[in-house]
């Protein structure tokens, strides 16, 4: 069954069309009026380099690594979200480690290389979701450009520091050093 | 003035002549070019955008991106000239002075404030003074010389897109030209003569005597049909994205393109200064009997700006028509209402009203 398309009977002031474009520019002129006084800051246009848009919780932009307090890295080289990753953009070098206070003397694995490569990635959010230790994060900064492929590699201490201004966090670039020799609490 | 003249040996008259040729052309091409910037921040605040505002001179000083028309002219101008291989090379270059030049010379006889006596001369603010015999004839031949611009533009292009949009446009101009035409015999009836000035005259300062008033069906007329003159939105038939391209100035680029761009706003500037000539009283200033020189200019350029800003209004208010329904209009609706107004208008002068 088609659609009716029902006809619209225009009355003698709308025929003579004058008076709809007349309307028509009152509207319009309406529209100048209302744009032209409204503030640049409340405008639907974000005029991109001076203003940001302030993107939704849960926008999956750049990663973090997140890190505990005393600047240890949370991430724990389970490899998870390089196997959850569909773009294959994740590779991580596991190392054993130990610390007094972190992991009381016993033996632990770290990240020694977490390199995820952003120009594969694709920002789904998997590696996220499939991290156990909330290591990894995907936030909402959405600039990632470099002028080169190789500045676009992110590596370990690159993803620890990306919000590191962000969040008022101090930058690091070593883990902390492990303070006491290992497995002197061990059995 | 006449130290000016004494200054560069020449009389009195010819200096006259001369700043006001120089005045006149440098006003409309300026108000030209700031009327592209016009139009697309206009359109960008009818559609809630902002539009170009970010142009600045040094890269600094932004002025709500009114350097805009300085980034563009410097644009067209350092583009590179490319003319394609199989285009007639003579009405190629020669086309957008076709289109340029009629634009800027309908405005040479139209007066754009009071007459004034200095030192026992009468000074005439029009670049052809009163009296020379053309009156508003002038504008309106000069106009019909605009088909040429576009018709030669699209037929040396040698592009089928180009040739199709220069057919459309000047089967518009042509047809719309009558009703034009019968629009503006009217006002020389009842103006009982056809130089601008006498028509200006016979207005008066009172707003409700302008010849919009009396003639509001011819003053619907002539809007309309300086639409499809000035080949402007709601009747661009040389252009059309969806169907041929660029029209006309589909193989134009840099400097030519920018010409022929340029020329449509002339011809806007020639439009609107024709419609306050002859509907809206000219220079005259409303309820002031006997303005002063700058007043009325004043009064004149006030008048011009906003009939430029309504062809601005209206191309961003409606939709294009189909081709058809133009030449319908032009032809069924325009030339009977304009054919109405003359006659209505002769039977009420012949009845001594």
């Amino acid at each position: 069954m088609g659609v009716v398309v029902k006809k619209v009977e225009l009355s003698w002031l709308d025929r003579t069309y004058v008076w709809p474009v007349l309307k028509g520019m009152g509207i319009t002129f309406k529209h100048f009026i209302k744009q032209l006084f409204t503030p640049t800051s409340k405008r639907y246009t974000i005029q991109y380099p001076d203003m940001k848009k302030v993107m939704p919780a849960g926008y999956r932009g750049l990663h973090e690594l997140k890190r505990f307090e005393d600047g240890a890295i949370k991430c724990v080289a389970c490899f998870m979200c390089a196997e959850a990753c569909p773009a294959r953009c994740i590779s991580i070098e596991a190392e054993e480690f130990s610390d007094l206070n972190i992991t009381q003397g016993f033996e632990e694995k770290r990240p020694q290389v977490f390199k995820i490569d952003m120009l594969r990635c694709i920002y789904c959010g998997m590696c996220e979701e499939a991290c156990p230790k909330d290591a990894i994060w995907l936030r909402n900064d959405y600039e990632v450009a470099a002028y080169d492929r190789l500045s676009m590699q992110f590596g370990k201490w690159d993803l620890m520091n990306t919000y590191a201004e962000a969040d008022g966090k101090a930058r690091i670039t070593e883990d902390p050093m492990p303070s006491a020799p290992r497995r002197v609490l061990a059995m | 003035m006449d130290t000016l003249a004494s200054l560069l040996h020449t009389s009195p008259a010819l200096a006259w002549m001369v700043v006001k040729i120089v005045i006149v052309f440098s006003a409309v091409m300026l108000l030209a070019s700031v009327w592209t910037w016009v139009e697309r921040r206009g359109s960008a605040m009818i559609q809630d955008r902002i539009g170009p505002n970010r142009a600045a001179l040094f890269g600094r000083i932004r002025i709500i991106g009114l350097a805009q028309l300085l980034a563009d002219g410097i644009k067209f101008f350092f583009k590179e000239d490319l003319e394609p291989t199989d285009v007639n090379r003579g009405l190629f270059w020669l086309a957008p002075f076709l289109a340029f030049v009629p634009a800027m010379l309908g405005f040479a006889v139209i007066p754009f404030g009071r007459d004034f006596v200095s030192g026992g001369t009468i000074y005439h603010l029009s670049v052809l003074d009163p009296g020379n015999g053309m009156g508003m004839l002038y504008p309106m031949a000069i106009g019909g010389l605009a088909v040429y611009g576009v018709l030669v533009a699209a037929w040396s292009s040698n592009n089928k897109w180009s040739i199709l949009g220069g057919m459309r446009a000047s089967a518009a101009m042509v047809s719309y030209e009558i009703g034009m035409s019968l629009a503006v015999v009217s006002i020389f009836m009842t103006t009982g003569g056809y130089d601008p000035a006498e028509i200006i005259s016979a207005q008066g300062s009172l707003p409700w005597h302008w010849n919009v008033v009396p003639q509001f069906l011819g003053f619907i007329v002539f809007f309309t049909c300086m639409f499809a003159e000035t080949n402007r939105l709601p009747f661009d038939f040389a252009e059309g994205e969806s169907e041929i391209v660029a029209g006309f100035n589909t193989e134009y680029g840099s400097m030519k393109f920018s010409l022929l761009a340029l020329a449509e706003y002339a011809h806007l500037m020639t439009a609107s200064a024709l419609v306050v000539t002859l509907f809206f009283g000219g220079w005259q200033v409303p309820f002031v009997a006997h303005p002063s020189v700058g007043l009325s200019i004043l009064s004149f350029v006030v008048k011009l700006l906003f009939f430029a800003w309504v062809f601005v209004w209206i191309r961003w208010t409606l939709p294009r028509f189909r081709y058809d329904q133009m030449m319908r209009l032009g032809w069924k609706a325009m030339l009977p209402m304009s054919m109405v107004n003359l006659v209505v208008h002769a039977w009420l002068m012949s009845h001594g009203r």
